[in-house]
């Protein structure tokens, strides 16, 4: 089965660029058949009366996808003409498929991206630009979070509709805290936002609590203690790795060691268990003080039995508040035909989406337009609301075509030796910007 | 009578078509076209530009392929005569008459049933620090002290251990059948002469046994450096290539380059590359062998 594996990705691939283009201009025909079927009403402006079916490529699963897939049964109930169908792809996998599929005329009519992948996405020609399509279908963009919708716009154009933003967040077990005597009485830690302060904080916890409890659960490799460097890097005024014209390595080596040597000294002090296998199991089984991750994690505590935890923003420990975070967007794929009453019918959804977010935060997430956090039933959802402001200090990356590469090939990799005390911050931050450079020359 | 050679042969190639056809429009075809890929910049969706000889004059200069490459090669001098050893030792385990002969066969050829993710994650569990099997081990015969963790999948060395072990575990059992298979053919009237001769187990193996397993020996040693030299999938899972890409196959590098970057002119080179190493390597080795029976 292995012997042959390189050969055969790439022959897969040529393969289906061969079928790919024969399967092109057979089933495009067919469906813009079958849309003139469906959508030739005359003097239909408002699109009444005939039923638009848009196909929906989401990467959501757990309790994301349920989510998403209880919003999309609400949208096709209360909205007759349009039919929304989910087809759920394995998230792995999802980029290269929605790419390839819309390269060769394949697309759906809705998908999804990361705001940090967006632009690669458009340079490539997957996505469609918005502002006639959103006029059409009456968006009022300045319903959404500045900040987020910011993050989506390219070159003063918009490309995408965020639903909602997942920054990096902390979260922490009330009960440990209490043993330690660091729960004030209002359930929030006791800790004074600074460096020193946050330091004092876990050493109080190492001290205090027996010693098989983490103080800090983190993992000690890729996502997770790079976007606490992230945080932690912006905190300090660092802007982003990349200059603004996007074509050289821009990281502030000074500014990046500084958080990279603060974030070294929890690991090597003991703070954060090393080489954790499993950080996620080390908080919820309630031998960790605290953690941090995405708030994608808080519909994972809440459905844990006996786990009485509380959600905070990342302390703020340098001058700024800033963390990482991303975002969520609906896109409209290019289609081989472009079709009027789909794209509209596309943009109303994308929108629905993001106006009934109370739903989608349900997993954890914070909805992207501010008037859903008036909303009664966001309101009743507990825990979000005591981090719903982070959505303002989120510092998205810049809209690099090599955000994700950047991140897997240049910064992961020496942040990770970093963590293990193989490598100086000041070393680090020597090769980081060697191979952002090559990266972007790439 | 050549008329009905000449319809017999036409007859046979009929029942030939189905697999000919499949066999053109999926292997062939695609590999012809891999090579057009090489001379292209040629992203996920589409040919680009024509580009020349640039994908393999980069690839010469690209510090990152020539590194995977030599680890793929380590993973091969690391695996291989491990394997051949291993394989000869269960075999002779296997081979013995004993109550246990079908228990021994069986437990050490079920391993090889497992696909590469079951094994990959079984390996995962095995090694991971804090409740790995191997470090739980350790502490309770008291060789690792408590309050001390081996990290096997962190570290460069170890973590080569650990991927070879799991590899060795995983794939031995294939090798096994072979040398058992080729242990049985041995006839038994040889070992009952030695013994007469006064000959013991050792020099009834090494003068009896290994060397009528010397022609299974080669082919397994081909078999076994061509599938070690396309190592993927136990390493993307186990280290992910990882510490700072000190374990990364080349046909990692291949994938990530062909659909993390979306560069599959390039991936295709490299491709290309390995496709010839491992062609003047079969080819070196058949000769080898060939010379020897002449």
């Amino acid at each position: 089965m292995r012997r042959k594996f390189g050969l055969i990705l790439v022959t897969l691939m040529s393969l289906a660029l061969v079928l790919g283009a024969c399967g092109a201009s057979n089933t495009g025909s067919k469906t813009s058949d079958g849309a003139e079927n469906t959508t030739s009403a005359p003097g239909s402006d408002s699109g009444s009366g005939k039923k638009v079916t848009l196909s929906f490529w989401t990467l959501f699963s757990g309790g994301d996808g349920d989510n998403m897939q209880a919003m999309i049964d609400e949208f096709n109930k209360t909205h007759p003409d349009i039919q929304v169908k989910n087809t759920k792809l394995e998230w792995g996998e999802y980029y290269t498929k929605l790419i390839t599929a819309v390269g060769n005329g394949n697309g759906p009519d809705v998908g999804i991206s990361h705001t940090s992948r967006l632009p690669d996405l458009i340079n490539q020609g997957v996505v469609s630009e918005l502002d006639d399509v959103a006029q059409a279908a009456g968006v009022d963009w300045s319903s959404y979070n500045s900040n987020l919708l910011n993050a989506t716009v390219v070159d003063g154009k918009h490309y995408a509709a965020p639903i909602d933003t997942h920054p990096f967040i902390m979260y922490y077990n009330k009960k440990l805290l209490k043993d330690a005597g660091l729960l004030g009485d209002d359930g929030k830690p006791v800790m004074e936002q600074s460096a020193d302060g946050f330091v004092a904080f876990l050493e109080m916890l190492k001290q205090k609590l027996p010693s098989k409890v983490t103080p800090f659960a983190l993992s000690n490799t890729n996502d997770d203690p790079y976007r606490l460097w992230w945080a932690l890097y912006s905190q300090l005024g660092g802007n982003d790795v990349i200059s603004d014209d996007l074509k050289k390595a821009a990281l502030d080596a000074d500014k990046g060691a500084k958080a990279a040597d603060y974030i070294q000294k929890l690991y090597s002090n003991g703070y954060i268990k090393k080489n954790d296998p499993d950080f996620y199991k080390n908080f919820q089984s309630g031998t960790a003080a605290i953690m941090m991750t995405g708030v994608w994690a808080t519909g994972t505590w809440e459905a844990t039995k006996d786990l009485e935890f509380g959600a905070m923003p990342i302390p703020k420990i340098f001058d700024q508040a800033a963390t990482w975070g991303d975002s969520h967007t609906i896109i409209l794929p290019v289609a081989k035909k472009e079709d009027p009453d789909k794209a509209k019918a596309a943009m109303i959804f994308a929108d629905w989406l993001a106006s009934n977010g109370q739903t989608w935060a349900k997993a954890g997430h914070i909805p992207s337009k501010p008037s859903v956090l008036e909303k009664q039933e966001f309101k009743d959802l507990p825990y979000r609301s005591d981090y719903a402001s982070v959505a303002d200090t989120v510092k998205f990356n810049k809209p690099s075509t090599k955000n994700w590469q950047i991140r897997d090939n240049a910064l992961f990799k020496y942040l990770n030796e970093v963590w293990t005390n193989k490598m100086s911050p000041a070393d680090a931050m020597t090769k980081m910007q060697d191979a952002i450079q090559k990266v972007l020359d790439e | 009578m050549r008329i009905s050679k000449l319809r017999a042969d036409l007859l046979a190639l009929l029942f030939l078509l189905p697999f000919v056809v499949i066999y053109v429009l999926f292997t062939i075809w695609p590999m012809i076209k891999g090579v057009e890929m090489t001379f292209y910049k040629w992203t996920l969706i589409k040919k680009m530009s024509y580009v020349g000889w640039d994908n393999y004059n980069r690839m010469l200069h690209d510090r990152e392929v020539w590194e995977a490459i030599w680890h793929s090669t380590f993973f091969v001098i690391l695996t291989t005569p491990t394997m051949i050893v291993l394989a000869i030792v269960l075999a002779l385990i296997a081979n013995r008459k004993s109550r246990l002969q079908k228990l021994y066969r069986t437990v050490f050829f079920i391993p090889s049933v497992l696909s590469v993710a079951v094994a990959s994650f079984l390996g995962l569990f095995i090694f991971q620090p804090y409740m790995g099997f191997v470090n739980t081990f350790l502490h309770w015969i008291h060789l690792l002290p408590e309050s001390s963790e081996i990290f096997w999948l962190t570290e460069t060395g170890l973590s080569w251990v650990a991927v070879a072990v799991i590899t060795l575990w995983w794939t031995v059992g294939f090798n096994f059948i072979l040398y058992l298979s080729a242990m049985q053919e041995i006839p038994d009237e040889i070992n009952e002469a030695a013994r007469l001769d006064g000959a013991n187990n050792w020099n009834i193996f090494w003068n009896i046994t290994f060397p009528h397993l010397s022609p299974i020996t080669k082919t397994i040693t081909m078999l076994q450096i061509i599938s070690s030299f396309k190592v993927f999938m136990q390493i993307y899972i186990i280290t992910g290539g990882g510490p700072l890409d000190k374990t990364r196959p080349i046909i990692q590098l291949i994938y990530q380059t062909g659909f993390r970057k979306n560069d599959l002119g390039y991936a295709a080179t490299m491709s290309y590359v390995v496709f010839v190493i491992l062609l003047v390597l079969s080819a070196v080795q058949y000769w080898i062998n060939n010379r020897k029976e002449a």
